[in-house]
């Protein structure tokens, strides 16, 4: 069985669980829709963040540049990296260049997408992430099951759990109001002391050089503010050309995402304070590879706004982690074979293709037929199980054929209704595995239209 | 050169294909919700902040007496006691912060606040109660019409807050006072009429 398919099942197996999981982003996903509709010209909103976003990704060489100028100027110091392990490096080599010790971390999912933190944890040094969700995870050395809700797979008497264990809470203690002021107090010692602070970037703007970050938490000001040196890891595509497209973008992303109609903070920094640094790391990992691959370049234009999980029905039933990527979801899922088609190769199977993700992606991004593309691209790359490539020619000769389709479809309408659940979910059936066939009905499609529409016919 | 080998790969793939410009779209209609002032009360309060609407003449009586121990950081003297080179444990003391916003978003709550208000960058998110005075005259529709007010290149560091700090990373529930400040209020500061005319 393929990797998706294994851990869904293990996820599946606690159904409660599951169901909880499933209810809890579909309530995020409804209170988007309700703030999506009380915005005039959402729609337009969103082709204007989708036409910023294919424009400066289409001179993203110049507009970088531009960036990297401003910057200079600002007296920022600017880092290029071209994979993972450079991006490690650089990070590495500032915090020696500071003797720091205390390094506080606010979300970023480049440096999760790099193993940041495992590469330092290598050499003796310690990253705290300061966003709940993900000091909760980092406690319980899991990794994040939501882009935008780290800690959304788990329960809040597993969290009581774990902070009784690390933060001397209260035994069996689980009030989130309880946990939240516990963890409050811990990671404010941990903002005092800080020594750099390392943040991810929302936007970073070309023609001034300032970069966005957005929480609700507060805790990249914190860090940031508190910490002499500040550290913004950004991948290539966080470009956006003009101050005027933050209006766009700030518009759309809390709304698209958790339903709010803007973070709590949307801080612009543009140059180091009184005294300090500033630093920000551009990283490519592989990125600019699929710029102007037609078929592919769209997936850049993702402002991680995690709206595609909260509303992919495969996702809200097998959880974040099922995906072994760290960022699940229908992003996830076309973004992953880009790094690595070989490991991530089920991925673009676990997907039921309805398109929900195309249709509230802010940015408009075709993930769906994406994902499409990705299964020819791999099944030809012979990158699928041999029976599901089988059973696919079988199909596509069948379909190829009226006469052979119409009897195909008669045959299995009887077979489904008769044949026992054994022979129908044999073991080379790999589609049976994760799915109930529907009772079939006594006649087809073409039947009943025929017999119904005798009339209009002639 | 790392630089180089990244803008190199930018610019050997870089589609050519003609991109529509994002001028291209009409500007966005507005539909006001009754007035600028409620649309914005309703989105502060949805944000989990608390709004005072007063006269400008009762604003230092009603601050005096609400929060007695409240530093006032529009004044030069507060200002200079806690500037950028300001210990943090003394700033992690703070228990009410007063600043002064410079415009509001009514579409959600926000008000922008810049280096000019702030003599240490971290006060309005370590004040255990954050408190923002602004003129009710000074509220915008939208986040697009927000970012004409200023120029980011006049700016090195700026923020819109809009609420509390919150979180709701343990199983959804929405909690105050995650890593900022526990409370926002608000106070709309309209003008007194009287005195407006009198001193005309
Ligand atoms: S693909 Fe679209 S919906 Fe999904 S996270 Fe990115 S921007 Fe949001």
């Amino acid at each position: 069985m393929m990797q998706h398919a294994r851990k869904a099942k293990q996820f599946l197996a606690d159904e409660p669980r599951t169901d909880w999981h499933n209810q809890t982003l579909w309530i995020v996903r409804q209170k988007r829709d309700a703030l999506a509709a009380s915005v005039p010209g959402w729609e337009t909103l969103r082709e204007k963040a989708s036409a910023i976003k294919e424009d400066a990704l289409s001179h993203l060489d110049t507009y970088l540049e531009q960036f990297e100028t401003e910057a200079l100027k600002n007296g920022v110091t600017v880092f290029w990296a071209s994979d993972a392990d450079e991006f490690n490096r650089i990070i590495l080599a500032i915090i020696r260049k500071h003797r720091a010790k205390n390094i506080v971390k606010s979300k970023s999912m480049l440096t999760e997408e790099c193993g940041l933190n495992h590469f330092l944890q290598k050499e003796g040094i310690e990253v705290v992430d300061t966003d709940l969700g993900e000091r909760i995870i980092q406690f319980r050395k899991e990794i994040p099951s939501h882009i935008v809700l780290p800690a959304i797979h788990l329960k809040k008497e597993e969290i009581g759990e774990t902070f009784h264990e690390k933060l001397g809470t209260e035994k069996g203690a689980s009030d989130p109001t309880y946990l939240t002021r516990a963890a409050r107090k811990h990671l404010r010692e941990k903002f005092l002391a800080a020594d750099i602070a390392l943040t991810g970037v929302n936007f970073a703007v070309a023609e001034t050089g300032t970069v966005v970050v957005c929480t609700n938490e507060g805790n990249a000001d914190m860090g940031v503010h508190a910490a002499p040196v500040q550290v913004h890891c950004m991948g290539i595509e966080k470009i956006v050309p003009r101050q005027e497209d933050l209006g766009v973008f700030t518009r759309l992303l809390a709304r698209n995402a958790t339903g709010q109609a803007i973070t709590t903070y949307t801080s612009h920094y543009r140059k180091p304070k009184q005294g300090g640094a500033m630093y920000v790391v551009i990283v490519d990992n592989g990125r600019s590879e699929y710029i102007g691959n037609p078929q592919y370049m769209n997936s850049l234009k993702c402002i991680r706004c995690g709206g595609c999980m909260n509303t992919c029905p495969v996702y809200r039933r097998t959880g974040g982690h099922s995906y072994g990527y760290v960022i699940p979801g229908p992003i996830g899922s076309i973004l992953a074979p880009q790094r690595n088609k070989q490991k991530y190769k089920d991925l673009p199977f676990a997907s039921s293709l309805c398109g929900s993700c195309d249709n509230v992606c802010p940015v408009k991004i075709n993930i769906h037929e994406q994902l499409y593309r990705w299964r020819q691209e791999l099944t030809e790359n012979k990158q699928t199980p041999f029976v599901k490539r089988f059973a696919m020619k079988a199909l596509g000769f069948v379909l190829s054929g009226n006469k052979l389709y119409n009897m195909a479809g008669s045959l299995a309408r009887k077979a489904v209704r008769y044949l026992p659940d054994k022979l129908l979910y044999l073991p080379v059936n790999a589609w049976g595995r994760g799915r109930e066939l529907p009772v079939p009905p006594k006649q087809s499609f073409k039947q009943w239209y025929l017999k119904n529409h005798k009339d209009i016919k002639s | 050169m790392t630089k180089v080998d990244i803008l190199q790969s930018i610019r050997k793939r870089r589609p050519v294909f003609p991109i529509l410009s994002p001028d291209n779209f009409e500007p966005l209609p507005v539909a006001l919700p009754g007035s600028l002032i409620e649309w914005f009360k309703k989105s502060l309060k949805t944000a989990g902040a608390e709004i005072i609407e007063l006269k400008n003449t009762e604003l230092d009586s009603h601050i005096a007496a609400a929060w007695p121990t409240i530093l006032d950081f529009t004044q030069p003297k507060i200002r200079a006691e806690y500037p950028a080179s300001a210990p943090l444990d003394k700033l992690n003391k703070i228990e009410h912060a007063l600043f002064a916003g410079n415009f509001g978003v009514a579409e959600n709550g926000a008000i922008w606040i810049e280096d000019k208000d702030l003599p240490h960058r971290i006060l309005p998110f370590i004040t255990q109660h954050l408190i923002l005075k602004l003129d009710a005259g000074k509220i915008v529709a939208t986040m697009q019409e927000a970012y004409q007010q200023f120029k980011l290149n006049d700016i090195e560091f700026g923020v819109f807050i809009s609420g509390p700090s919150k979180t709701a990373d343990i199983e959804q529930s929405l909690v105050y006072g995650a890593h900022g400040a526990k409370e926002l209020t608000v106070i709309l500061v309209t003008l007194n009429q009287k005195n407006i005319t009198h001193n005309d």
